[in-house]
């Protein structure tokens, strides 16, 4: 292939990518939003050695529960957890009451405004959300900021920047120049505040195909790590125009995760590389 | 389908106003935005936090990601556009569920029990605080139950009706919690309070304040527009998918 644009091969495996950009104690940032959740990079770390992580998301999805019953997170920074549309986290609710994990809660805006600021670089950014009460005062890392135009009083919550973000996207060249589209939510906004990007894809394509088409990137080579093709690796949720969600999971996974014995079995057979058991189980 | 959360999603229906932008949350608020567009306010411009503008869900979403979400919208906005507009005050409805609803409008998505030690940990606020705080006034959709329609909620998540409601936030007045609709009749806030203020057509007073400590506005109540006898054949499947 010859090119002008010097192209780079940022394209590895699964265990490479993980083992090269996620460390123990990182802050990790997961992408996806009901739709590309990233379950293969997160398998790939409840395989590894990986532990004491912080892992943050506006409003998380049962992929938390995966790694948190793996043991390998410490603490999270989220606005909401559970499972979409369905309840609560068993998994969390269990770990939370017996102290092996920490909780630092807010709303799904404050944690995207938080986000956001370490994406612009700065650090703190003002809103007028988390009114006090109950919740502001059970949430860590807000204070109160006066306007040095107007004199009005605001919040302000703190730049959090992730170490790495875990993404999963349709597509992606070689270069690590990714395209999603479909619903993004925090997506762009999480991975852009991040330190370290790395993306699965449901296909590796051509250069020229990003770039005939480059109003479906959402993130240029040039701030993405690793690009791993992972084929369905957003299973259980949905790959816009590759697969539907696995509604029928999501429940069964709601149901039994009531049972830790079932949990632990989850992930042990994850470990045990019996994804597809894993996945279909009930 | 249960009657019971047809007639829910059609009393809170009532409550729209056309053209109005509205920001939808899961379950039964989303229910009664796409009963309403479909019958009562058919311009009503549905935001869901993921971004997705304009949406027109055709099925019960579980998750404002959905791909029910996501079909047939306007626009594929992100997270940061949705909250975007509700700060700068363009959404003039929220519409929320909780766990528990209290009289002052303060709902709680939080705990059930206490805080540090909670009988029930329960998902949080999600973006659910946001809209009570910066939509222009938000409708609650909860089912009766006496657990859940409470004299003081455990842990107040979404902030109801408090000194300075009544003042404009960035030139916007933001009222929070304004009415409560269940499958019985629909309570507003009269004086910082929400009281019954409308039955469910057929309904009586004490069928839709029975086991609560809530009261009505008056002794003589309107009743909400009766239930379309058509709406469960002309869009059963809306609520398919749904619990």
């Amino acid at each position: 292939v010859t090119s002008d644009w010097a192209p780079s091969n940022k394209v590895m495996s699964l265990t490479e990518a993980v083992s090269g950009s996620v460390r123990s104690g990182d802050t990790i940032f997961i992408g996806g939003f009901g739709h590309c959740i990233p379950f293969a990079l997160a398998r790939a770390i409840v395989r590894s050695d990986i532990r004491h992580l912080t892992v943050c998301k506006t409003g998380a999805d049962i992929v938390l529960d995966l790694l948190v019953a793996s043991g390998s997170v410490d603490e999270i920074v989220v606005g909401w957890f559970g499972n979409p549309g369905l309840g609560i986290s068993h998994v969390i609710s269990r770990a939370l009451s017996v102290g092996q994990l920490r909780l630092s809660e807010s709303t799904n805006f404050a944690v995207l405004l938080r986000l956001h600021a370490a994406r612009l670089g700065v650090p703190f950014l003002p809103t007028r959300t988390i009114a006090p009460g109950n919740l502001r005062d059970r949430t860590r890392d807000v204070e109160t900021v006066t306007c040095p135009f107007t004199g009005e009083e605001l919040t302000a919550v703190p730049a959090l920047v992730p170490d790495v973000a875990l993404i999963h996207a349709q597509r992606a060249d070689r270069d690590g120049n990714v395209q999603m589209w479909g619903v993004t939510g925090d997506t762009v906004i999480g991975a852009e505040a991040s330190r370290r990007v790395i993306c699965t894809v449901e296909e590796i394509v051509e250069s020229t195909t990003i770039r005939t088409n480059p109003d479906r990137t959402i993130l240029a080579g040039h701030r993405v790590n690793a690009i791993v093709a992972a084929t369905r690796g957003a299973v259980p949720s949905y790959v816009e125009g590759h697969y539907p969600r696995d509604d029928a999971f999501y429940q069964q996974f709601q149901t039994h995760s009531k049972d830790a014995s079932w949990v632990d079995e989850f992930v042990a057979r994850i470990r045990r590389n019996e994804e597809d058991a894993a996945w279909s189980s009930a | 389908v249960v009657l019971s959360m047809i007639q829910l999603a059609w009393n809170a229906a009532t409550q729209f106003v056309d053209g109005e932008r509205v920001f939808v949350g899961i379950g039964h608020p989303a229910l009664a935005a796409m009963v309403a567009r479909r019958t009562l306010a058919p311009h009503i411009s549905m935001l869901f936090e993921s971004g997705v503008d304009a949406a027109d869900p055709q099925r019960a979403p579980l998750s404002t990601g959905g791909a029910e979400v996501a079909a047939g919208a306007a626009r594929h906005g992100d997270m940061l556009d949705a909250f975007a507009d509700l700060q700068q005050g363009l959404i003039d409805l929220g519409v929320l569920g909780a766990a528990q609803v209290d009289r002052g409008g303060n709902l709680n998505s939080t705990v059930v029990g206490s805080y540090d030690t909670p009988r029930v940990r329960l998902p949080g606020s999600g973006g659910a605080h946001d809209i009570a705080v910066l939509a222009r006034r938000v409708l609650v959709v909860q089912p009766h139950d006496p657990k859940r329609l409470v004299d003081k909620v455990w842990f107040t998540t979404c902030p109801g009706w408090h000194e300075g409601r009544e003042h404009p936030v960035g030139g916007v007045l933001r009222r929070g919690p304004v009415a409560v609709a269940t499958e019985r009749g629909l309570f507003t806030l009269q004086q910082g309070e929400l009281v019954l203020t409308a039955v469910t057509a057929g309904g009586t007073v004490a069928d839709a304040l029975e086991g609560l400590d809530w009261r009505a506005g008056s002794t003589s109540l309107a009743e909400l527009p009766p239930l379309p006898d058509d709406l469960e054949s002309r869009f059963g499947d809306l609520f398919s998918g749904s619990s």
